[in-house]
Parts: C-alpha cells; sequence; structure tokens
C-alpha cells in the first residue's frame, strides 16, 4: 500500500514538472516516452523530486532515474519514504 | 571614462560555475568590457566602458544578480570524468605564439574575432585536415558540402534560439524598396565600430549565419525515412559563434571552421563510431606528441537553460571534449568533440530508423583554428622542434 502511495505521489511530481496532467504519466512511464520527457523535462523531473521528497539526488544517478520504477526505487533506498 | 565595479553576488558562486557564470557576464549588459570572478566565488569585478552611478548602477547589479542566482541556486555539480589525460606529455614549447605570429604576417587581425591566416598556419591547418579526413574515410563517411547560411526556421526547430541566444549572428539584407536601398547608400557610414544605417533599411531576418555544421545534415534528413537506416558523412564548414569580450585571439574567433564526422542511425552505432573514433584520434595525437586530455564537458547554454541543459549532458556523458594544453598560460583548450545527442535531432526533425523510431545522432568535431593554434603553442614556430609528420607535410608538402 505505502509502495502504491509513493508511485501515486512520483506521478503526480513527474507529471507537475513536466506541466501535463497526471493520466499521461503511467506508472511504468520512462524518459522519452512522451515527448515532455526530454532532456530539459528530464532535469525538471529531477529538480522538483528534490523538493518534493527532500532527497539530494547528485550527477551520478540523474542518468539512472530515467523511469519512474527507477525513481521510487532509489526514493525508497534513501530512506525518505 | 573606464571604471571598474566589484559585486558580492548573493550566493557564493561554486568552483566548477565561476568559468560558465564569467563567460556569461559579458553578455549582462553594453557598458561591460571585462569580467572576473575570484576564485573563491564570492567577488565580482566588472571593467565598464564608463562609469555606472545611481540607477544605472543599480540595474546593472540587479542584471549580474539574476545572472548568478539564475545559475547557480540548485544547480547540479557535473561529473567531470576523463576519458584519456596525455596533459603531461613533454612539448619543446611554453611561449605565446601570438606575437610572433602577428609579426610573421601568419595571423593578422580584421576586426575582433576575425582573422586572416597566412601560409604557414594554413598549410598546417591543411595538415590537421587530411587527418581528419583520413579519420572520416575510415567510417566510409560521405563527403558533405554545407551552406555557410542557416535558415532561421530550421534552427528555430531545434531549439537553437532558446538554448544558445547569446552567440548568434544574423544574416541581413536591404528592403526591397528603392527608398530604402537609395536611403541607405546615400547615408550608410561606419564609424569606430560598426555601421551606422537608417532604421528602417533592413529586411526581416530570414537566415543566419551557420553556428554548427552537422545540422545541416540533420535538416536535410527531416521528415522521412533514413535511407540505409544508418550513414556516416564528413565535411567542413564556416562556423559562427559571437562571444562578446571572451573572443580573444585564435583561442575563440566569431568565425572559424570546423571539420565535423557525423553519424546517424541507431544509438549502438552512432556511440560505437564515437568511441572507435576517439580511439583512433589518440593514435594521431600520440604520432605528433600532442599533450591533451579528453573529458566530459558540456555546451555553453545560455543562462535560462543552462543549469538544465548542461547537468543533462554531464550525467549522460553526451559530450567530451579534447583540451590541449596551452602551456604559456598554465590551461587547456577545446580543439575538438566527442559528441552524441541521443535522439534529439531525430525526434525534433522527425528523422525515422526503419522501426519507425527516432533516429539518434552524434559527431566527431575539430577545431581547426584552434587546433594549429594549440599546435603552435607546444611547438613553437620554429619548425627543428615539430614532429617530422608535421614537418615534412607542411614544409615539403608530403603526407
Amino acid at each position: 500500500m505505502e509502495n502504491d502511495n509513493l508511485i501515486v505521489r512520483v506521478q503526480e511530481t513527474v507529471a507537475e514538472a513536466l506541466l501535463v496532467p497526471a493520466s499521461q504519466v503511467a506508472p511504468d512511464l520512462a524518459f522519452g516516452g512522451i515527448k515532455e520527457w526530454d532532456s530539459m523535462g528530464h532535469m525538471g523531473v529531477m529538480m522538483l523530486l528534490e523538493e518534493r521528497f527532500g532527497i539530494s539526488i547528485d550527477a551520478e544517478i540523474i542518468a539512472a532515474l530515467t523511469s519512474i520504477p527507477a525513481i521510487c526505487e532509489y526514493i525508497q533506498k534513501t530512506g525518505k519514504e | 571614462m573606464s571604471s571598474q565595479l566589484h559585486i558580492t553576488p548573493k550566493v557564493t558562486i561554486p568552483d566548477f560555475l565561476v568559468g560558465e557564470v564569467q563567460s556569461k557576464l559579458a553578455y549582462v549588459d553594453e557598458n561591460i568590457v571585462g569580467a572576473r570572478i575570484a576564485s573563491t566565488g564570492d567577488r565580482i569585478t566588472l571593467d565598464l566602458r564608463e562609469q555606472a552611478e545611481g540607477p544605472k548602477r543599480s540595474e546593472l547589479e540587479e542584471k549580474v544578480h539574476r545572472v548568478v542566482t539564475s545559475m547557480v541556486q540548485g544547480a547540479f555539480k557535473p561529473k567531470v570524468q576523463i576519458l584519456e589525460d596525455y596533459l603531461d606529455r613533454p612539448v619543446p614549447s611554453s611561449v605565446d605564439p601570438n606575437a610572433e605570429l602577428l609579426v610573421r604576417g601568419e595571423m593578422f587581425q580584421e576586426a575582433v574575432g576575425i582573422f586572416t591566416l597566412g601560409p604557414l598556419v594554413t598549410r598546417l591547418i591543411s595538415f590537421f585536415e587530411r587527418q581528419f579526413i583520413g579519420l572520416a574515410d575510415s567510417f566510409g563517411a560521405a563527403p558533405y558540402r554545407f551552406p555557410t547560411l542557416i535558415p532561421a526556421k530550421s534552427l528555430e526547430r531545434v531549439g537553437y534560439f532558446r538554448a544558445f541566444p547569446q552567440s548568434l549572428s544574423f544574416v541581413m539584407h536591404l528592403r526591397e524598396d528603392l527608398d530604402a536601398i537609395d536611403n541607405f547608400a546615400q547615408h550608410a557610414a561606419c564609424d569606430e565600430h560598426a555601421l551606422n544605417t537608417p532604421a528602417d533599411s533592413f529586411a526581416r531576418i530570414q537566415a543566419l549565419l551557420s553556428p554548427a555544421v552537422c545540422y545541416h545534415l540533420y535538416f536535410a534528413l527531416a521528415d522521412k525515412p533514413l535511407p540505409g537506416g544508418k550513414m556516416a558523412a564528413t565535411a567542413v564548414g564556416n562556423c559562427f559563434r559571437y562571444e562578446s569580450v571572451n573572443l580573444a585571439s585564435l583561442e575563440r574567433l566569431w568565425n572559424f571552421t570546423m571539420r565535423e564526422v557525423i553519424f546517424v542511425g541507431p544509438k549502438d552505432f552512432v556511440l560505437q563510431n564515437r568511441e572507435t573514433g576517439r580511439e583512433r584520434m589518440r593514435g594521431f595525437f600520440e604520432e605528433i606528441g600532442l599533450a591533451y586530455r579528453v573529458e566530459s564537458a558540456n555546451d555553453p547554454f545560455f543562462i535560462g537553460e543552462f543549469k538544465k541543459q548542461a547537468a543533462f549532458q554531464s550525467a549522460f556523458q553526451l559530450k567530451f571534449e579534447i583540451r590541449a594544453g596551452l602551456p604559456f598560460k598554465q590551461s587547456t583548450l577545446a580543439v575538438g568533440s566527442y559528441n552524441y545527442h541521443q535522439d534529439f535531432f531525430g525526434r525534433s526533425l522527425n528523422i525515422t530508423l526503419p522501426d519507425g523510431s527516432p533516429a539518434h545522432t552524434g559527431c566527431i568535431a575539430f577545431g581547426l583554428e584552434r587546433m594549429a593554434f594549440a599546435f603552435l603553442s607546444q611547438y613553437g614556430l620554429d619548425d627543428a622542434n615539430w614532429p617530422d609528420s608535421v614537418r615534412q607535410y607542411v614544409l615539403v608538402g608530403l603526407l
């Protein structure tokens, strides 16, 4: 249940960063899956994730967080959720 | 009367951003003729054409704070990756070649950022060109010739105006209007800096001077399937990037020449060729004893896009620069780069692979004037110190 909650929050955050309706952000959406999730969009997602989840994303990890599942896994690992 | 203005930024500029912010300060105000940031990142010194007091000073300071805050707050520290490091390779010269190039007539400045080059430098560039064409041939790259002008609508399509507005060079012509043309002919005159013309002389802008070589290939491939599903191409061309007070000698020209080897196709094809190209160039640089390093880098995006785009390039290892040593100033100069654009151009320009997915692109690019300048900085103008292969080609015409 907690995991489902996290996925929804990440979906909402990604949608907000990409300026698209949440309905366009599927639980398995990945970078490039919609046109808004391009390079600029990706960095917008990273910055909003830092703000909303209180996490720190350094340059080493940016290239790995390219899907909703990967982002959820990282947030869980960093112990913020 | 010229003067200096010291500003304490509202946020400390981290060391990895000092150079980037400093270069952008040139575009803050026409009154700025130089900008320096202390290595500690907490003090900015501006050299001004004329003193700025009262509202002018406040406005200038506000713009500087805006630039610094925009670029620094929330910036991701780039992941610096060094792929090759031969910077400590011994080279025979540590003398600044600029003075001798000028004295010998090998370099003549027509205007800021615009240089004519003499026979020795021209032959030296020709030597490097032969090597780069050899690299292109090793991939079976098809030769292309691209125009110097580039349509505004094409650059708009790939987001260039948003990413690099500061470096654009526009092409203008007079309006097709007899009165406007007559008026221009009678009144146009140059002062010390520029051509003064009646304000309504020019037609709307349709074209710019091309800032890069490979874009032309992507535009030619736009809106159709990629023939054969992959390709390698090569071209040399004039490129134009206006860099304001940052323009300097052959190191940073407004008008320069680039040779590019370009790859279009599936991701693996592009990345594998970029890597193979790097390995082949390593052999050449070893042969001529060049002191250099290959390290991750980012393009000089303008302030609004810098933070995100630069971090993205760094994180995804999209750009690696060949930075040759400049012993006379104990620094390095980017003489080339290995670039991967992912499917950015494929998506933006609708270049498709046989499976319908967008094509990936990449290029290996060499700045020819910079390559010659770096070589002369390391070897000097006395050919007795040059590697045999370079001397034979430049002096005797043998390769």
